[in-house]
């Protein structure tokens, strides 16, 4: 399935990027300005489609963690150098610090990398101004990785709501802000998968925690919660 | 001399994309509609380079890539594997198969150029 979707949107997005980078001859502003739509929402239904198939493969009971050892220091630097261009771009600055001598974790390597960048694309998208710091260290045989911002925050009532599908705290921000609305809900999956869990404190105008708690030796779950 | 970039694909749409590229940085490209097509022509025009789309008809990129891989005239040629294979492990397998490079569409024509240059510079 993956296969037949993915196939028209090369087509699509290769015909775009062309178009625009001028591959064919010089376009009108106009053109150009309508191209980039194009472009933005063709990445968009992208974005989409890839987190769908995601949900559709775990909710059916298909995606599997492929186990092996992993150093936590590793992730957290893969995903601050990941998001790093992102937050130089909204003059956000991003920190990171991983305890000392954390040991060495069992668990689906790239799944945790992906939730991780969930959570730091997350908080960078949604604050303004300020930082994000992510902090991971080694606590009664799990792992404990936050990402705190000095965003907005959240309200308690809607605290619960954006783990579920297609729910931003505001809808009308999905445009605005880009993602799916599906980041957080799969996030969540993948870490109960491993037997964890994630957890989020917010203080309305001052920011939100996002923890990831996952044992250090996870072994899979067979069914998410 | 000219580049020239054979590329294994079913899938006319993204061949004309290829093409296009292709065309625009003055590259010879060489195009086969399946894997058995990839492999006669691999043989017959000795190309710089190889894009091999994997899910092909009548053999598959893999089959294809691990004949070349073993043939001693042809081995040397670079192949970059093209694909939409994006699930764990896709990769890896390319790799044993005996590609060189991997580049998950959809792609961006751009990357994959850049992708090209740094086997055939």
């Amino acid at each position: 399935m993956s296969h037949e979707l993915r196939t028209p949107m090369n087509s699509v997005l290769g015909f775009t990027e062309m178009l625009a980078d001028g591959l064919y001859g010089p376009l009108p502003e106009r053109a150009m300005k309508a191209l980039e739509r194009v472009q933005s929402n063709g990445k968009h239904l992208l974005g989409l489609i890839n987190d769908v198939l995601d949900l559709s493969k775990i909710e059916a009971g298909q995606l599997t963690l492929a186990l092996e050892d992993y150093a936590l220091g590793q992730v957290v630097q893969t995903v601050k150098s990941t998001a790093e261009l992102l937050a130089k771009a909204k003059g956000i600055e991003l920190t990171a610090t991983v305890q000392d001598g954390v040991p060495i974790g069992r668990g689906d390597e790239r799944r945790l990398t992906q939730v991780l960048l969930n959570l730091v694309g997350n908080a960078i998208k949604f604050i303004d101004k300020g930082s994000v710091d992510i902090s991971a260290c080694a606590l009664d045989g799990s792992f404990v990785v936050a990402v705190k911002d000095t965003g907005p925050g959240i309200a308690e009532e809607d605290r619960r709501k954006i783990f579920e599908e297609f729910q931003q705290v505001d809808n009308s921000s999905t445009r605005q802000k880009g993602g799916t609305g599906l980041g957080l809900t799969i996030s969540k999956r993948i870490v109960e998968m491993h037997g964890g869990r994630i957890e989020v404190e917010s203080v309305v105008g001052e920011g939100s925690t996002f923890r990831i708690v996952v044992p250090v030796q996870a072994k899979e779950e067979r069914e998410a919660a | 001399m000219t580049r020239r970039i054979l590329l294994v694909e079913d899938t006319e749409d993204n061949r004309e994309i290829v093409r296009d590229l292709m065309d625009s940085v003055g590259y010879k490209l060489l195009e086969a509609h399946d894997g058995a097509a990839g492999l006669t022509m691999a043989t017959e025009h000795r190309p710089d380079l190889i894009l091999m789309d994997i899910q092909l008809p009548v053999m598959d990129g893999y089959e294809v890539t691990r004949r070349i891989k073993a043939d001693p005239a042809l081995w040397h040629i670079p192949i970059i594997a093209v694909t939409s294979y994006v699930l764990s492990g896709a990769e890896e397998k390319t790799r044993q198969a005996g590609c060189d490079g991997y580049v998950a569409k959809p792609f961006s024509p751009c990357q994959l150029l850049a992708k090209i240059n740094q086997f055939v510079p």
